[in-house]
């Protein structure tokens, strides 16, 4: 497959989400903002493409007993190196993000691409399969918080949207409201792009 | 050879050892700026706390206060020595009169431990500005008791009501995040972080329960 197509297919065709249904406890947790649901998203984008890569360098000396531990101990080497990166270099970031950093090692998606595709694949193709994986979640995110922050805040990216008359839904700021809103998605997408039967 | 017994032990041992150590140098090396982080932030935030008092007192602009910071810190900030409490504490001092007192406060919140710092007056009943310094909780819906709306409502207000009582704090009670108050015990609660915002109100009264006692037996 060419670099194009890996992308496309990891990113929107074979979307983690809307398709594979992997992610959807974070999903539905860090979606209330759309700054939290980009800062989420660069982290496991980084995460995926760096853990996939290093995976599929090291694929032909796992022994298959110890593959999975060996992902795990990789992708949290990762998700920690951005940890301590934030931390040190930008602070504000790091204070932003709360917990959300340490959160990446229990998204699903990364086990997912590491064993499907990195364990299978050559290193620059998988790199590039994390880094699509990676948009294609970070995507979901924002669509879904797109309207959970516009609905329950009144605004987009912390910037005032409807004003002082806006009554805002609390429902949306809560996380039953991600149900409703990835569960429309997922539906208006399988129907309108992959022709399922309702 | 990947099959055999011993491969799958000694290719795991090696690849903990080769990240584990990658991430003790990264962490090594990267220690003292987030340690240097840490207390330049803190110090920040206890003079931000106090440097309204330092103003009244010095007839300064508080803004410049904070402009002069590490300066400022150094000239009115001195550490007070708190007893058996794993806390710190602080007083703003001009001249030879203290004008404020900081402290740092610890409580639970829903996931976990929450830490925050208070100011107040040299009476000790007042909180004078309040601040979350470090907490666990849901972002987007706890977490949002680190915004000023909500921590602004604490600003001026009497805390200490009953001196010699078991409780020494005054009653309050959370009303609706979109509600206005009606009465002068009423404040405005997270929505959808009932528990939180209890936790805040549970860790001041108790944090100033304790303070009180020990900073009136070290004033006596």
């Amino acid at each position: 497959m060419k670099m194009k197509e890996i992308f496309i297919t990891s990113a929107f065709t074979e979307n983690s989400v809307w398709r594979q249904i992997l992610g959807i406890c974070s999903a539905l947790a860090v979606t209330n903002l759309m700054q939290n649901s980009l800062i989420m998203g660069l982290g496991v984008i980084f995460t995926l493409a760096f853990a996939n890569l290093t995976i599929s360098i090291i694929r032909n000396w796992t022994p298959r007993s110890v593959r999975m531990m060996v992902q795990t101990l990789i992708i949290a080497a990762y998700v920690i190196i951005v940890d301590i990166f934030l931390k040190a270099n930008l602070p504000v970031i790091s204070k932003q993000l709360g917990p959300y950093v340490g959160l990446i090692i229990t998204n699903c998606i990364l086990m997912g691409r590491a064993e499907a595709f990195a364990s299978q694949n050559k290193p620059l193709d998988s790199f590039i399969d994390g880094i699509g994986a990676g948009v294609g979640y970070t995507l979901v995110l924002l669509l879904i918080s797109f309207v959970r922050e516009l609905f329950g805040f009144g605004t987009i990216f912390g910037f005032p949207v409807f004003g002082s008359w806006w009554t805002k839904w609390s429902i949306m700021v809560m996380a039953p409201s991600a149900f409703f809103i990835l569960a429309m998605l997922i539906w208006y997408i399988n129907t309108t792009f992959y022709k399922a039967k309702v | 050879m990947k099959d055999s017994f011993l491969f799958p032990i000694i290719f795991m041992l090696i690849m903990v050892i080769l990240f584990v150590g990658i991430l003790a140098i990264m962490y090594r090396v990267s220690e003292p700026k987030i340690e240097a982080y840490k207390l330049d932030s803190f110090q920040r935030q206890v003079l931000a706390l106090m440097a309204g008092k330092i103003a009244e007192a010095t007839a300064m602009d508080a803004a410049q206060i904070m402009a002069d910071y590490p300066s400022s810190f150094e000239t009115y900030i001195l550490p007070v020595e708190l007893h058996d409490m794993d806390r710190q504490a602080f007083q703003a001092v001009v001249g030879d009169s203290v004008v404020a007192y900081c402290f740092e406060i610890k409580g639970k919140g829903l996931w976990g431990s929450m830490k925050g710092l208070i100011s107040t007056t040299t009476d000790l009943k007042t909180i004078v500005d309040f601040a979350i310094v470090d907490q666990m909780e849901t972002p987007g819906l706890g977490a949002r008791i680190e915004e000023d709306w909500f921590l602004s409502q604490f600003r001026n207000r009497l805390f200490v009501q009953a001196p010699d009582a078991d409780d020494v704090t005054k009653d309050y009670e959370f009303i609706s995040e979109t509600q206005e108050p009606e009465t002068s015990n009423q404040l405005k609660r997270v929505t959808g972080a009932t528990i939180t915002s209890d936790s805040v109100l549970r860790m001041l009264r108790a944090e100033f329960n304790l303070i009180y006692r020990q900073m009136q037996g070290l004033k006596s």
